[in-house]
């Protein structure tokens, strides 16, 4: 009939106090009886219950219903004396419960005290005695209990080296650890993310000397929480589950001839199966074992980004648990595409799937299991499979995530880094007894040492090497080399190139004009028992220190025991492939290693003068080769999505955090997406213009397509010169790429931009959006989410006339959400004056959430909100080290590109505008498609 | 010790018709008390008012009231009470018609609960007597029943904690 309210009593204006204060009085008001009313005011209920953000609410409510609730008009004998009894039950626990303190004896009047009560309850009387020896005795138990509980050891018993392993273990349950955490944790911010812990940014100033490093000397970087994917079976039957997942036009895939002989890395992009463009998932380097000779047996490891791992789990989330739930034959049953769909769900959710639900179980194992130093994904529960089969393809997928360690040198002398840092193994002459370790027996066969032969002799080759990019992309090098250890040198000092010529001038040419030959990717890395012998193998670090100690020279190479041979593998990362300027910056190598060797190499890397950098280096390392960088720049992928979500919320979170009367105003500088990108509606409303532009009566709108982006493969092969064999993609950017440049002679190979090819581009591509690179022609430092607009005539003009022109000015907007929430304020002022009208003219009903100064959710057309039509949105924008001036990368539409292009004068081809969410001052920028 | 002293007047609100006990609010209470006050004393008794006086408790169920005033004045208050007629609230203009009839005044607030306590307790006793049928009666025994000391005694609450280890 009615619902009854209970507040609290208390007109206080400290409603929004916390911490300390609030707390005590809590504590007093605890047993304090609470006002109560009836519900229909509903303004008591506002006041007092602070948890409402609301605040102060007056007049009469546009919910409320007036007085229209009805009591019956006679009073029960029940009703009455019910609500006698509640109240009186509250007033006696009121009057009973002591407030404040809790001593027993406060209850007594102040002339009644005596001295020491609280230690001899018999001094109190009698009545009272039995709560106050209760008292004590929880007092009393507190202490012992406290004697009971693992009391926290003493630092010096924590710090003691079981112990602390112990701890370690038990802290990297949730989250992995690289094997470089520690290291890590002592110099840098560390960020929980992709359920790792990883190294984000150095605590010290480094940003400008990681450039330096990158630029000419060489930044490091631990990679290891790339999740590796392992591939085994036939030739054929891999590549034919696998050319699903890509597209050719992306560039080449899983198949190209360089790839397979095992020589070159490659990089793809994967799109969910046979869905192409659309489905778009992530990119994947991938890495073929060199065929061995007389079988058609073929591996295959690909290397994929934590997040587009934890993506498959969640987007696949019913099948999961599906696949988590069965065993590996009625899994492999139940795909009938074999491999392709245990790639896209089972393999990733059953990684992901299993750990969480053992958790628990865990938790005791590891108080009695012995403190031992975790090895690997040590998330994973122990039974977990880590390898599956498909049983009509023959096909083994095996997760080596965390087996494989993996360290990238980025800059121009990270060759000179690896062969300081590394040396070959030489062949053991005095082999007797077959031993346990691998490399002696290895080492017995006359073909591996052959092959150790080569291996070593182009390792030597690369000290002839000028710099790391001469070496062709993607090239892959096997290697058997000493414990880097042992030779570690006494101070850190910086390693330098040789100069003097090397003796081998052929050979470096050959080196860098051809690469590394197949047969020199061979590794003995590739094999899992080499890896687990060589894991399980490794020399403590307390014995080499007893070697050390005990060299008759101090700081001389120590002697390799046998079982410090490591198997390696180097593979060359390319550089900046695209473009003109700068080409090959940024190229490097990586290291791989068989999991547990991780520190072993990192201090002596280290210690020949490296920079070391994280995550956010990560990304300006991309942001400098003009790349985009997973998973933030790959908005048509879930991974990207997710990762702008979760951005968005970083973003507001931190915009709400400035006091209100600081925060920029983004409806009054007209930006509608601070936080977030639309690309979606901007697609869709260029696609919109442009038919309206057209004129053509196809009014029937095509049904709403995602929208995709236009991209080429990263890998950088340079393709043969016959036009047909360019994919499609590829001949498209690159006609834009050239119809961006203001050129004045035009090579005639490529076909000039008249409106009859853009409309025909605009068919294929107009849903499209495309990676541009912009230079600001003169002042401007481009911020995150900066609007990529298009220049009218008039800017155009004033551009031709002052070359250094700051570019014009987008007039002030208004902020309608304002107006609209002051009449929103002044309405219920007036109501509130005017007293009895109930539920007053229902202004526009405001949406929940609305933040000042942002547009409230449906956004009107992007397109042209402003004075200047949207062509895009920048994604990363920075001053840029490299090219001395301000520098962006952002994704526009591929129809208002061209829309763009076919209205600008010829030599002005290519000139946008740029302007930040926070600023009203448009400048001016020259559109760079890379190649 | 040296601290304001206060009375505590427990009132009980009157009305005529229960429908109007939904109007009863604490603000509501409060306007009412001081355009009482300000009708009897004027401004100084306005001025007094506004030293320390509020509503402590409210039960719109039973219509019982604690006041707080200074001990100072409440003299001043506690006889404005006799001139309250109706219910004055600033956004209401329904008239409700009531008075306050004050059963009590002491000096701290656990007194005045006590008093209360026991008050409602001779209530319920004396309504026992009154009672009609024999299902009321039980009603109000139960109710009875269901006050006691050592009722409230036994629901002790205890605490629980949760504890729970985060970190990296």
């Amino acid at each position: 009939m009615y619902r009854l309210l209970i507040c609290r009593a208390e007109y206080s204006p400290y409603r929004m106090m916390t911490g300390a204060k609030d707390r005590m009085r809590q504590k007093k008001m605890k047993n304090q009886p609470r006002n109560v009313t009836y519900s229909s005011t509903g303004r008591s209920v506002e006041r007092g219950q602070g948890s409402h953000a609301s605040g102060w609410v007056r007049g009469h409510q546009a919910g409320g219903q007036g007085y229209s609730q009805h009591l019956p008009k006679y009073i029960t004998a029940s009703h009455f004396a019910n609500a006698r009894a509640a109240e009186v039950n509250s007033m006696l626990k009121a009057v009973n419960k002591p407030a404040g303190s809790c001593h027993v004896f406060s209850a007594l009047p102040k002339h009644m005290r005596r001295r020491a009560m609280s230690h001899n309850t018999k001094r109190l009387p009698s009545r009272l005695r039995e709560g106050a020896q209760k008292l004590m005795e929880r007092s009393q138990q507190t202490e012992k209990e406290k004697k009971h509980l693992p009391k926290r050891r003493s630092r010096r018993a924590r710090r003691r080296h079981g112990n602390l392993l112990l701890e370690f273990n038990r802290r990297q349950r949730k989250n992995k650890w690289l094997e470089t955490h520690i290291w890590h944790a002592k110099r840098f911010h560390m960020v929980k993310r992709w359920s790792y812990c990883l190294p984000h940014k150095p605590t010290a100033k480094t940003f400008r000397s990681s450039y330096r490093a990158m630029n000419t000397h060489a930044l490091l970087q631990d990679l290891s929480y790339f999740c590796c994917l392992e591939l085994q079976g036939s030739e054929e039957t891999i590549l034919r589950a696998l050319v699903r997942l890509t597209s050719k036009d992306t560039g080449p895939t899983f198949g190209a001839e360089l790839f397979l002989s095992g020589s070159r890395q490659g990089s793809v992009h994967l799109y969910r199966a046979d869905q192409f463009p659309h489905g778009s998932l992530g990119p994947a380097d991938f890495l073929w074992r060199p065929r061995a000779p007389h079988t058609s047996h073929r591996q295959l490891w690909i290397w994929i980004h934590p997040a587009l791992k934890a993506v498959k789990h969640l987007s696949n989330n019913t099948l999961c648990h599906y696949s988590g739930a069965v065993s590996l034959s009625a899994q492999s049953d139940a795909d009938k595409n074999a491999i392709v769909l245990s790639f896209n769900n089972g393999l990733f959710c059953l990684a992901l799937v299993c750990p969480r639900q053992k958790r628990k179980r865990d938790d005791e194992d590891c108080i009695n299991a012995p403190s031992k130093k975790l090895l690997g994904d040590c998330t994973r529960a122990a039974g977990t499979p880590v390898r599956w089969g498909s049983v009509d393809t023959t096909i083994t997928i095996s997760d080596l995530t965390m087996e494989i360690v993996r360290y990238r040198l980025i800059g121009p002398l990270a060759h000179m880094v690896l062969t300081d840092t590394l040396q070959p193994a030489n062949e053991d002459k005095e082999t007797v007894e077959p031993s346990g370790f691998w490399w002696p027996n290895h080492s017995q066969d006359q073909t591996n040492m052959k092959l150790h032969q080569q291996q070593t002799d182009t390792f030597q080759l690369l000290r002839g090497v000028s710099s790391t990019g001469e070496i062709p992309a993607g090239c892959v090098l096997g290697l058997t080399v000493d414990d880097p250890r042992l030779s570690l040198p006494q101070r850190r000092s910086k390693s330098l190139p040789d100069l003097q010529p090397s003796a081998d001038e052929c050979g470096v040419r050959d080196l860098t004009l051809r690469g590394v030959g197949a047969h020199c990717s061979e590794s003995a890395l590739w094999d899992a028992s080499v890896r687990h012998s060589v894991t399980h193998n490794q020399m403590a670090q307390q014995e080499l220190n007893r070697m050390r100690s005990e060299a008759l020279v101090p700081g001389s190479r120590l002697a390799a025991p046998p079982q410090s041979r490591v198997p390696v593998l180097l593979v060359h990362q390319p550089g900046r492939v695209r473009g003109e300027e700068r080409r090959h910056w940024g190229s490097g190598w990586d290291l791989l290693l068989p999991k547990g060797w991780g520190m072993a190499f990192w201090i002596p890397l280290v210690y020949r003068g490296v920079r070391v950098g994280g995550l956010h280096m990560s990304v300006k390392h991309s942001q400098f080769k003009g790349q985009p960088h997973f998973p933030h720049d790959y908005p048509d992928c879930p991974a990207g999505t997710l990762f702008q979500l979760e951005q968005e919320a970083e973003l507001i979170e931190k915009f709400k955090r400035r006091p209100p009367a600081k925060r920029t105003n983004y409806i009054k500088h007209g930006c509608l997406a601070p936080f977030c990108c639309p690309w979606q509606q901007l697609t869709e409303e260029w696609e919109e213009l442009m038919k309206l532009n057209e004129g053509t009566s196809s009014i029937c709108r095509t049904r709403p397509a995602e929208f995709t982006i236009l991209r080429k493969g990263n890998s950088a092969q340079h393709f043969s010169v016959q036009e047909h064999t360019i994919p499609w993609s590829l001949r498209v950017l690159r006609q834009l790429s050239v119809w961006c440049r203001p050129s004045r002679s035009r090579r005639a190979t490529h076909p000039p931009l008249t409106p009859e090819v853009a409309a025909e581009l605009q068919g294929e591509w107009g849903r499209s959006l495309m990676w541009v690179r912009l230079r600001l022609l003169s002042k401007g430092q481009p911020a995150l989410h900066a609007m990529v607009c298009v220049p009218t005539v008039s800017d155009l003009q004033l551009l031709l006339k002052d070359g250094r022109s700051s570019g014009p000015l987008e007039p002030l907007h208004k902020d309608h959400v304002k107006n609209m929430l002051k009449r929103k304020h002044k309405a219920s002022h007036a109501s509130e004056g005017s007293s009895a009208a109930p539920n007053s003219n229902g202004s526009e009903a405001l949406p929940v959430g609305l933040i000042r100064g942002v547009w409230p959710q449906p956004l009107p057309s992007v397109l042209s909100h402003c004075s200047r039509l949207t062509l895009g949105w920048v994604q990363k924008g920075d001053f840029s080290l490299a090219a001395g001036c301000g520098e962006a990368l952002a994704y526009v539409s591929v129809s208002g590109l061209l829309h763009t292009l076919l209205q600008q004068p010829q030599e002005q081809r290519g000139i946008v505008l740029l302007r930040n969410p926070s600023s009203l001052q448009y400048r001016y920028a020259q559109i760079v498609v890379d190649i | 010790m040296v601290r304001f002293k206060s009375r505590y007047l427990l009132c009980e609100v009157c009305v005529p018709e229960r429908n109007s006990l939904q109007l009863l609010d604490e603000r509501a209470i409060h306007h009412t008390l001081r355009a009482a006050v300000n009708r009897a004393h004027g401004d100084y008794g306005s001025a007094l008012f506004n030293i320390g006086v509020n509503v402590k408790y409210l039960n719109a169920l039973t219509g019982v009231v604690f006041i707080r005033c200074r001990k100072a004045h409440y003299r001043l208050i506690w006889s404005a009470l006799p001139f309250i007629t109706h219910l004055e609230d600033r956004g209401q203009t329904q008239n409700v018609q009531c008075f306050f009839n004050c059963i009590h005044v002491g000096g701290t607030i656990k007194t005045s609960q006590k008093f209360l306590a026991q008050y409602n307790r001779q209530q319920l006793h004396r309504m026992l007597l009154d009672c009609n049928t024999d299902a009321e009666k039980q009603h109000v025994r139960r109710a009875l029943l269901s006050c006691s000391v050592g009722n409230v005694k036994r629901e002790e609450a205890d605490d629980e904690e949760g504890s729970d280890d985060d970190d990296e």
